[in-house]
C-alpha cells in the first residue's frame, strides 16, 4: 500500500515536473520597452529577409500575390504534415495582434493564447532577431492585404501531436545566441551572420537534424536530407563539398539572379527563397555571401537514410 | 573575347552536326553548354566584370537564338534514359515543353532583332534585350529539369 502510494506520488511529481518544465515561456514585460514604433518601410526589408512569403503565400505565387499571406502550404515531413497558417492581417490570421503577441510568436514560439507553436515555424532562428526588427516587420505585415479563411490544422502522429511536449524540445533546441563565433571586426560578415542565422533562417533547411528534429549545430549549414521527400539540401559551407568553388560575388549573384556560377539555375524550394533574397538591397546579399565565406568549411552533413 | 564567343557558338553548332544522329543527350547537353557560355559573358558584362562590347552582346543573343531553334529537336522518345537531368515531365507533356522552348526562341529572336546590325548600343539596351531571354532559363528548368542531387 505504501509502495503504491509512493509510486503514485512519484507519477504525480513527475507529471508536475514535466508540466512546469514544458510551460510556454513568454517574453519579459520590458522586452519591447524603449523601442521605436514599428516602421513599415524598414519592416519590408525584414519581411524579404525572413522569407515569410515562401510558406505563407500561395504556392507558386508571383508578384503581388506573394503579399497575400493566407497560408495553406503543406510541409509533408516524417513527423507528419505541417500546414502554414494564415498570417495576413485578417481576423482569420494575425489581425488585431499586439506587438507583444507578435514578438512572443517570433522570438519565443508562443501563441497569443499561450500555446507552443511547432518549430516548423522557424522561431529557433527568429529568436536571434533584434526586437526592433520584429516590431518593424509587424508594422509592415499590417499593411498587407487581409486574406479570409483559416487553413487546416497540422496532421501529426503520436507523440508529436502532443503540443505541450514542445516545451521540452525548446529547452534542448532554443539557442538564441550566435551559432558561429566570428570576430566583430568585419561589418559585412556580422550583418551576414545576423541575416543567415536569424531572419533568413538558412540553417533550418541547410543544417542536418537529429531524430527529434533538433538542429545539429556542430554541422551548421553543412547540408541535410530534405525535410520533404528524399532529396538533399546542399552544403553551403566553404568546403570542397560545399561552396569552396564559389566566390563571394558568385553567391551574391546567385541570390540576386538565381544563376549558379556555371549558369545552371536555382531549383526546388530555393526558388522562392531566392526570389525573396532578390528583393533585398545588394549590400545584404553581399553580407550573406561574406558570412558564408567566413564560416568554417565542413564535409557534407547529409545523413544516410535510416 | 569576341572570338571566344563566336568560337563557342560555332563549337556548339558543329557538335550538333557530328553527334546529332546517334546521341541526342550529348547534343542537347552541348547546346545547353553554349547557352551557359552565352549567359556567362552576358552576366559578366551586365555586372561590369567585363567591359561592355556590343558585338559580344550580339553574339550572345545569336547563340541563344541558335540554341533555342535547335534544342527542341533532341528529345525523341526513349532519350529520357541515360546520363541526363531531363525530367520525365518533358515526355509526359511534350506540347508544354515545346511551347516553353518556343517562348525561349521567340524571346531570343526579339533580342536578336533588338540588337540590330551592330549589337545593343550600351549595357542598358543589352539588359533590356537579354533580360527576357534569361528569364526562360529558370522557368523552363523548374518544370522540365531534374534537380542536381
Amino acid at each position: 500500500m505504501k509502495a503504491a502510494l509512493a509510486a503514485g506520488a512519484l507519477v504525480v511529481a513527475g507529471g508536475l515536473v514535466f508540466w512546469l518544465a514544458s510551460a510556454p515561456g513568454t517574453l519579459p514585460a520590458e522586452a519591447l520597452a524603449g523601442l521605436e514604433d514599428g516602421d513599415a518601410a524598414r519592416g519590408e526589408r525584414v519581411f524579404w529577409a525572413g522569407g515569410c512569403a515562401s510558406c505563407h503565400a500561395a504556392e507558386d505565387a508571383e508578384g503581388e500575390a506573394r503579399l497575400r499571406l493566407g497560408g495553406g502550404l503543406r510541409l509533408e515531413t516524417p513527423f507528419g504534415d505541417f500546414v502554414a497558417p494564415n498570417i495576413s492581417p485578417h481576423a482569420d490570421g494575425i489581425g488585431g495582434w499586439s506587438d507583444e503577441a507578435f514578438a512572443n510568436a517570433m522570438l519565443r514560439g508562443v501563441s497569443p493564447d499561450g500555446r507552443h507553436y511547432y518549430p516548423s515555424f522557424p522561431y529557433t532562428s527568429y529568436a536571434r532577431m533584434r526586437p526592433q526588427d520584429v516590431v518593424d516587420l509587424h508594422a509592415f505585415m499590417q499593411t498587407l492585404p487581409a486574406v479570409e479563411g483559416e487553413t487546416d490544422g497540422h496532421a501529426l502522429g503520436f507523440p508529436y501531436a502532443f503540443r505541450r511536449g514542445i516545451g521540452l524540445w525548446k529547452r534542448l533546441n532554443m539557442h538564441p545566441g550566435p551559432v558561429v563565433a566570428l570576430g566583430d571586426g568585419d561589418e559585412a560578415v556580422a550583418r551576414g551572420r545576423y541575416l543567415v542565422e536569424g531572419p533568413g533562417h538558412c540553417g533550418e533547411c541547410h543544417t542536418p537534424r537529429d531524430g527529434f528534429g533538433g538542429l545539429d549545430l556542430a554541422n551548421w549549414l553543412a547540408g541535410a536530407a530534405a525535410a520533404e521527400g528524399d532529396g538533399v539540401v546542399p552544403n553551403i559551407t566553404p568546403s570542397e563539398d560545399g561552396l569552396a568553388g564559389w566566390s563571394a560575388a558568385d553567391i551574391a549573384y546567385y541570390l540576386e539572379s538565381g544563376f549558379t556560377p556555371s549558369f545552371d539555375t536555382v531549383g526546388g524550394a530555393m526558388v522562392a527563397v531566392q526570389e525573396n533574397m532578390a528583393e533585398l538591397p545588394a549590400e545584404d546579399r553581399q553580407a550573406i555571401a561574406a558570412y558564408l565565406k567566413a564560416i568554417p568549411g565542413r564535409p557534407d552533413g547529409h545523413r544516410p537514410a535510416p | 573575347m569576341k572570338k571566344a564567343v563566336f568560337a563557342l557558338s560555332v563549337l556548339a553548332l558543329s557538335a550538333t552536326a557530328t553527334v546529332a544522329a546517334d546521341d541526342p543527350i550529348a547534343v542537347r547537353k552541348a547546346l545547353m553548354q553554349a547557352n551557359a557560355g552565352a549567359a556567362g559573358v552576358s552576366a559578366a558584362m551586365l555586372k561590369g566584370e567585363m567591359d561592355y562590347n556590343p558585338a559580344v552582346a550580339k553574339a550572345a543573343l545569336a547563340t541563344f537564338y541558335g540554341v533555342a531553334s535547335a534544342f527542341g529537336d533532341y528529345f525523341p522518345e526513349g532519350s529520357d534514359a541515360g546520363d541526363t537531368r531531363a525530367a520525365p515531365a518533358i515526355w509526359e507533356d511534350m506540347d508544354g515543353f515545346q511551347a516553353a522552348v518556343g517562348e525561349f526562341r521567340s524571346d531570343a529572336m526579339a533580342g536578336v532583332q533588338a540588337a540590330g546590325e551592330n549589337g545593343p548600343a550600351d549595357r542598358e539596351a543589352f539588359q533590356a534585350a537579354v533580360g527576357p531571354v534569361l528569364e526562360n532559363c529558370r522557368s523552363c528548368h523548374e518544370d522540365y529539369q531534374l534537380k542536381r542531387n
